[in-house]
């Protein structure tokens, strides 16, 4: 099993730190839910830690082994990280968006081998595009876009799979089937998955921990029901909430917030 | 075999068709004119000696390089628009041509004559150092748009302004020419294709085919960069050490042309442009085809620069930028 663990990491941009002596750890074939306000660092601190930004002191360690002295590729296989709304030329189909998620297991001039397409086929079976797959990413509808990308990230066959703000822009019936397929994934494929979302009550509902940060710095870490309560939100977001069980699923959920008077 | 395989399939044969058929009809145009049929008779080894020497001597190695140079461009102009994911970047735009010009004229006013350079002996040093002006500007483009890695934006506006740089440094050196090398100058950073023997094409193939090799090799790596620097990481590859490779390779493709063809804008430009319509992004087919096309557009200028004005011949350079002109702006009209 992979493990994902940052050791006293600062991160910053040019002179401004965000993020300072930061110790965390993921559990693996768990979904993690990043939360807190904006500028508080979670981006960062998810870019970081899939090596996409370099820390200005710390360390990030996959499977034991730094990542910033791991070859690129190495890391590659392992763990797989989608950016907030990524873009993809124009004309690429849907099935050739997700054949690039094989890059790192292909060498030499890039040839798909059969293990590479079932992957595929699996991929876009799994995110319900195999309809759609010779059809153009830019055609399609946002929902049926960050599907793709998905898919792309999934067929690149990690164990982790981090994800920055999945929903941004979808609406929530686009929202909640997003979510409801990264929760499948997990669930099937026994994957990690840690991903940055604002929503408060999708993060209690989709995953099994979650990680509340202000000003780059933990407040608290753990099950929704440790992390979703009153006076921990109100220090993490300045708001006053009512938190109940939801009805329907059992998990926290906030039915009213408002400012601090 | 899907429907995207099958076009692209034929465009590359049409492609290759039409080039055939734009070799011969521009092999038997000029000053002694041989028709299509006596130029394929001549190539059976049927035709008179005459012929024999006007083709194999005079035409053929200049098409044969107009292709090459062509390729060149056009190959170039994919890798950078590839790298940049950005379509307006090519090595005029960027300021790669201009860089070969620059190394060019500056040799020409410091050390010999344009007059001496361009017939005997400094005929073979010109192509080297257009060629080394070309790498010299890849490489200070790269590192004056260096920041903690290679942002393409950056990478683009800082090629504009180098190439606005290097553009003020050639004129104000032209300035200072003897007004005979001044004109010999003038056409060849416009592109004349001027280095039209046998031994030019042989000193160019080896290199051009090389490079082609290694960027179709890099197809891959241009289809993932596409996705942009944060996709390409977390699929394993490092985009700023790829950007840097590939910069130089595109550097190294049209400075090969600069150095045999002078300075060709637009090439690089539109020979991709069309390509992306007909066969898509992937790079697998959009560098063969836009390959193709650039190597089509030019052995078609080269004819017509030669033949529409005879005896004045106008360089195909000039040509490639009077018809690519409207169609980039008709593009820049249609665009969203």
């Amino acid at each position: 099993m992979t493990s994902l663990t940052a050791k006293n990491l600062s991160i910053g941009y040019e002179e401004r730190l965000i993020v300072e002596g930061l110790n965390v750890s993921f559990s693996k074939g768990m979904i993690t839910s990043i939360i807190g306000p904006n500028g508080c660092g979670k981006s960062t601190i998810l870019k970081t830690m899939a090596r996409l930004h370099k820390a200005k002191s710390g360390a990030v360690y996959l499977d034991g082994r730094e990542i910033h002295e791991t070859p690129t590729k190495e890391i590659a296989k392992k763990l797989a990280v989608l950016p907030q709304s990524p873009e993809a030329p124009a004309g690429l189909t849907v099935y050739e968006l997700v054949s690039y998620g094989r890059t790192p297991h292909q060498s030499g001039f890039s040839r798909l081998s059969p293990h590479d397409r079932k992957m595929i086929d699996w991929s876009l079976d799994v995110t319900g595009l195999s309809d759609l797959k010779d059809r153009e990413v830019d055609e399609l509808s946002g929902g049926q876009r960050q599907r793709a990308w998905i898919a792309m990230a999934i067929a690149q066959e990690t164990e982790i799979l981090m994800l920055d703000e999945p929903t941004t822009y979808l609406d929530l019936a686009h929202q909640l089937e997003v979510l409801q397929l990264l929760g499948k994934i997990n669930q099937d494929e026994g994957r990690t998955i840690i991903m940055v979302i604002h929503d408060l009550n999708q993060a209690a509902r989709f995953s099994h921990e979650i990680l509340a940060l202000k000003n780059g710095r933990i407040i608290s870490q753990g099950t929704p029901f440790d992390v979703m309560k009153e006076d921990i939100i109100k220090g993490v977001f300045g708001i006053d909430t009512h938190i109940i069980a939801d009805p329907r699923t059992g998990k926290p959920a906030m039915i009213s917030y408002d400012l601090i008077k | 075999m899907n429907s995207s395989n099958r076009k692209f399939i034929w465009t590359i044969l049409i492609l290759s068709a039409a080039l055939l058929a734009a070799g011969i009809l521009s092999l038997s145009l000029g000053a002694i004119s041989i028709g299509p049929l006596e130029v394929l008779t001549a190539f059976l080894g049927k035709g008179t000696s005459q012929q024999e020497l006007i083709l194999y001597n005079f035409r053929l190695p200049a098409i044969v390089l107009a292709i090459l140079v062509g390729l060149g461009m056009a190959a170039s102009g994919t890798i950078l628009q590839g790298i940049t994911r950005n379509e307006l970047a090519d090595p005029g735009i960027l300021g790669i041509n201009a860089g070969s010009g620059t190394a060019v004229i500056l040799y020409i006013t410091f050390f010999q004559t344009a007059a001496g350079s361009l017939t005997t002996m400094g005929a073979f040093i010109l192509p080297l150092i257009a060629f080394v002006g070309a790498l010299l500007t890849g490489a200070l483009i790269m590192l004056l748009s260096w920041k903690k890695g290679m942002d393409s934006i950056r990478l683009i506006l800082v090629g504009i302004g180098v190439n606005a740089g290097l553009s003020a440094i050639i004129i104000a050196q032209q300035l200072r020419l003897e007004p005979n090398d001044f004109v010999k100058a003038m056409v060849w950073l416009s592109g004349d294709l001027w280095a039209t023997q046998w031994i030019y094409v042989g000193a160019l193939l080896p290199w051009m085919l090389l490079l082609c090799v290694y960027t179709l090799f890099k197809a891959h790596t241009l289809n993932v960069l596409n996705l942009g620097s944060q996709v390409s990481l977390s699929l394993g590859i490092s985009a700023t050490r790829e950007r840097i490779i590939l910069l130089i390779a595109a550097a190294a493709l049209a400075g090969l042309g600069v150095a045999a063809g002078g300075g060709i804008a637009f090439l690089g430009l539109i020979a991709p442009h069309i390509a992306r319509r007909i066969v898509g992004p992937k790079h697998q087919r959009l560098l063969p085809a836009a390959a193709l096309i650039g190597a089509l557009v030019l052995v078609l200028a080269d004819a017509i620069g030669k033949n529409l004005l005879t005896p004045t011949e106008i360089p195909a350079g000039l040509v490639v930028a009077v018809v690519s002109v409207p169609y980039f702006v008709i593009l820049l009209m249609k665009s969203k």
